[in-house]
């Protein structure tokens, strides 16, 4: 699949701090691609540095094969992006806000209406953006963004500020954003549900350094599959599995409940070694099971994974 | 995207007149120029008896160029710029496929352009007030025929002697986000110029170089018109360089 986003080894210190660290990342055509880490990863200061706002110290960046550093203006023209800090004028409207940056673009009257019109914001394209809700700004952002029909969008944390509503609202809209605009989204947030029900490909971000990247299913697919025991017993639980030779942990989380935490490497058949650790505990052992319930794989355990990996290099 | 024409420098300038919009700054460069054609109308209703327009016009224009001119170069330089401070709007408009002086440099165009405009409102105001007082009281009545041509000569000259202010009020106000440094400078400036008026020092100091251009000394007023002009260019120049070089981190 080509790539809407590369970089190779980019980096960027300010002072003795590495912001961004040899950071290789490369963002699929028409891909969700959810770019993760704590505030303070680095994720911003990628950014700047993917729309030229910051330079390199080293290391590359190229929007649709174009280098920003060598040619920012035919790059910049092949990406939209919503920052943090929105930047609209309060004094104007949201079409006249529109009308600044589409005349700054050279495109054409109609773009404003068009944009409008997929950001669901016409309704509102009459007044001033200084009574717009929070929502109501992203929402315009977006709409800027995709002023020209860029092939890439950069989206730094849409969802800050917005009440549940408007994230939930947010998410759907950005799932059906590629399909909409054709575009290619670089989504960075620090909430894992966000990016987890709306990425395609995720690309995880820890005091700087790029430490895991890729299809999110992927990803998913190649982690230990989990079963939860919850159990009268736990203590024998633990020792009966054990025994025959299971990897079983206390859930410190569920500790009141009894729950005992079964993992199974990835590839093992699942069904197969529950309906095993099922017999072991409840023949072999005498075990009394409450329930006995396999776990999704999920984006918070990749990320505790690379996150806890990334920590002793990072110390 | 690609199908469409790169914008030019116009483009940017016509942006940022856009912009001024319902905002302060075009408040203040209606309101500015109004308070002294108000000072002219009820300094004229408080006389016995007419005066030659000249005297009205030079009073005009001497205040303009000594005190309301530096006052309002600090205040609209600041206004303008944070209008992209405010919102924190100048990644948004750096991230953009424009050239980045062409963003310094249609803020800039348009602040002279807006300067321009104040002093041909002025001048209209300046007018009507002396006109409308001979008309309320006919006792103070103008005598003569304004000599409107020479009038606006002047106020073009002070006008081009201001560019120095402007660049410099400008570079600060667009360097830092706060409206602090700004303010500073140009209300310092304008103190020093007010009261060291007679200083020789005065004729090179940006926030007096305006009014040398009512000094009787021919010299003095084509040395300052220079300087504040040609030295507001290289100002303006040195001020595109460096901004358009620099990395927004805020």
């Amino acid at each position: 699949m080509p790539s809407a986003i590369e970089t190779e080894g980019l980096t960027r210190r300010f002072g003795n701090r590495v912001a961004v660290d040899d950071v290789t990342m490369t963002v699929p055509e028409r891909s969700i691609y959810g770019f993760l880490g704590r505030n303070g990863a680095g994720k911003t200061t990628t950014i700047k540095l993917l729309l030229g706002l910051l330079r390199a110290d080293a290391g590359t960046a190229r929007i649709a094969g174009i280098d920003i550093a060598t040619d920012r203006l035919r790059a910049a023209r092949r990406i939209g992006a919503l920052l943090e800090a929105q930047g609209f004028y309060p004094n104007l409207s949201g079409h006249e806000n529109l009308d600044l940056t589409r005349r700054l673009l050279g495109l054409p009257a109609s773009e404003i209406d068009r944009v409008l019109d997929v950001a669901e914001m016409t309704a509102h394209g009459r007044r001033r953006v200084a009574d717009y809700s929070l929502g109501m700004r992203q929402r315009l952002g977006l709409a800027r963004a995709m002023l020209g029909a860029p092939p890439v969008l950069v989206l730094d944390e849409p969802t800050n500020g917005l009440d549940p509503e408007g994230i939930a609202d947010m998410r759907g809209f950005l799932r059906e954003l590629p399909a909409r605009s054709g575009a290619t989204v670089l989504l960075s947030s620090h909430l894992l549900g966000e990016i987890e029900q709306t990425a395609t490909h995720i690309g995880i971000l820890s005091h700087g350094r790029l430490v895991l990247e890729g299809a999110l299913a992927d990803l998913k697919a190649g982690l230990a599959m989990e079963v939860a025991v919850e159990t009268d017993t736990p203590e024998r639980a633990l020792l009966v599995a054990r025994e025959h030779g299971f990897d079983v942990a206390r859930d410190e989380a569920m500790r009141d409940r009894g729950v005992v935490v079964a993992r199974f490497a990835a590839g093992e058949d699942v069904r197969e070694a529950t309906s095993a650790l099922n017999r072991v505990l409840c023949i072999a052992g005498g075990v009394r099971i409450h329930a006995l319930a396999p776990r999704q794989r999920s984006l918070e355990t990749l990320y505790r994974n690379a996150a806890l990996s990334a920590a002793p290099a990072a110390a | 995207m690609s199908q469409f024409p790169a914008p030019r420098f116009a483009t940017a300038l016509a942006v940022e007149a856009y912009k001024l919009r319902r905002s302060l700054a075009l408040l203040l460069a209606a309101v500015a120029p109004l308070l002294i054609a108000v000072f002219v109308f009820f300094n004229l209703l408080r006389a016995d008896k007419g005066a030659p327009w000249a005297i009205s016009l030079q009073t005009s224009a001497a205040i303009w160029a000594f005190f309301m001119l530096p006052m309002s170069v600090t205040a609209l330089t600041a206004l303008v710029a944070h209008t992209e401070h405010g919102p924190r709007a100048w990644d948004h408009l750096r991230a953009l496929p424009v050239p980045r002086w062409h963003l310094y440099a249609g803020k800039a165009a348009c602040v002279l352009g807006v300067v321009a405009a104040m002093s041909l409102w002025l001048a209209l105001l300046t007018l009507l007030a002396v006109e409308t007082a001979g008309v309320i009281k006919p006792a103070v009545a103008a005598i003569g025929a304004p000599d409107i041509a020479g009038y606006l000569a002047l106020l073009g000259r002070i006008f081009l002697a201001a560019w120095l202010l402007v660049a410099v009020q400008l570079w600060i106000a667009l360097r830092h986000a706060s409206f602090v440094p700004a303010l500073a400078v140009g209300i310092g400036g304008t103190f020093f110029a007010v009261v060291a008026t007679s200083a020789k020092v005065g004729a090179v100091l940006p926030w007096q170089i305006p009014v040398n251009q009512l000094a009787t000394d021919p010299l003095r007023v084509q040395f300052t018109l220079a300087l504040g002009c040609i030295g507001g260019c290289a100002v303006f120049a040195a001020m595109l360089w460096r901004l358009s070089q620099r990395e927004v981190l805020g």
